[in-house]
């Protein structure tokens, strides 16, 4: 089964100026398809000769997942710490909830391991003592 | 791990076929080769690079780089980004810039841009805008700041969100930073002197531990 065709934007409407990313977008969309169909060929036959991967080259900035570098500190110039609230303040933020989410997991493995001690302890000291109470001495004495 | 040229990385995992490669690994066949001596370091899911010290920049696709305008011609710009080779950069290639408004940069300046291609065989390209046109951070730096090179892995240390040197120093004093991949880094301050400290930290951090650098900047105080 064919699912519905996917609507498609006049390129009247697309030329409108509020339109523009959008337009963009469908470009870009249209682009990777012709792409697509261009090297579907080559490139399943270049899989199946050297087994199924393809490598995909990146810099070191992708790969440790580094911040851009144009940054501004204590109000020296407003424009960019303005920018940097956008991305820098959000990856600090992720980096912080990780660090106490990291503890807390740790921590609380702990925590919890003693918490069910002092609970079982509770809990079995209390019938313990009862049961102790309870047993009948034995008949040598 | 610990990895030298010719070494082969184990168990290579693969997204829907891809395996992304950054610096230091190639692909040989279906396997891939380590390049350099260093350190291999994998990044869940498919990601593989080696680490080790060096100052010698190598331009990749998309990095942000601090660049010296070393020619004027015509409508295009050649930058010195540190590479084996200058970079072109289209004077078109600002915010707001047309046929007859040019920005006003001459030889020497400063731009902070992006490596739009940066093919082995083929000159790099940079531009100062995104592609919806907006400069956003990239464009021409002021003539104010001090421009000092540093190697590639401070610039790595100092980009990771988890680093607080730069912080620090902004809580000793006021400044701007643009630290370009290519180990160039653009410093501008209210005084000489906050501009200098600065840079003194860039340098102890070049040579000590993050805790150093932080006991370094306190006394800055």
């Amino acid at each position: 089964m064919q699912g519905p065709k996917p609507v498609q934007l006049s390129k009247s409407i697309l030329d409108m100026k509020f339109m523009k990313r959008t337009k963009e977008r469908v470009l870009k969309e249209q682009e990777d398809a012709e792409g697509k169909a261009m090297y579907s060929n080559e490139i399943t036959d270049e899989m199946k000769k050297s087994g199924t991967i393809v490598f995909t080259e990146t810099s070191i900035f992708n790969c440790r997942n580094l911040i851009e570098g144009r940054l501004s500190f204590g109000g020296m110039n407003p424009e960019i710490e303005k920018l940097m609230s956008n991305d820098y303040t959000r990856k600090k933020q992720e980096v912080e909830k990780r660090k106490e989410t990291d503890v807390s997991d740790a921590q609380m493995a702990q925590e919890y391991s003693t918490l069910v001690n002092t609970m079982a302890n509770k809990f079995s000291g209390k019938k313990n003592r009862n049961k102790r109470k309870f047993i009948k001495p034995s008949e040598d004495f | 791990m610990l990895v030298f040229p010719g070494d082969v990385v184990k168990d290579v995992k693969s997204v829907k076929g891809v395996t992304v490669l950054g610096p230091g690994v190639a692909p040989d066949g279906s396997t891939v080769r380590v390049t350099r001596a260093g350190r291999l370091h994998a990044k869940p899911p498919n990601t593989y690079w080696v680490e080790h010290d060096q100052k010698r920049y190598v331009p990749k696709r998309g990095d942000l780089v601090v660049g010296i305008v070393v020619k004027k011609s015509g409508d295009l710009l050649k930058i010195d980004i540190g590479g084996s080779e200058p970079a072109s950069l289209s004077m078109l290639a600002f915010e707001g810039a047309t046929k007859k408004q040019k920005p006003d940069l001459q030889v020497g300046d400063l731009v902070y841009g992006r490596l739009l291609n940066a093919h082995k065989e083929m000159e790099p390209e940079l531009v100062c805008v995104d592609s919806y046109f907006k400069a956003g951070k990239l464009g021409p730096l002021s003539n104010e700041g001090f421009l000092v090179t540093v190697s590639l892995g401070l610039v790595w240390r100092l980009l990771e969100a988890e680093n607080p040197i730069l912080e620090a120093v902004g809580k000793a004093a006021p400044f701007e930073i643009a630290v370009g991949m290519n180990g160039r880094v653009w410093v501008n301050g209210r005084s000489v002197k906050d501009v200098l400290n600065v840079v003194r930290c860039l340098e102890v951090a070049e040579r000590h531990d993050d805790r150093t650098v932080l006991d370094f900047c306190k006394q800055l105080k």
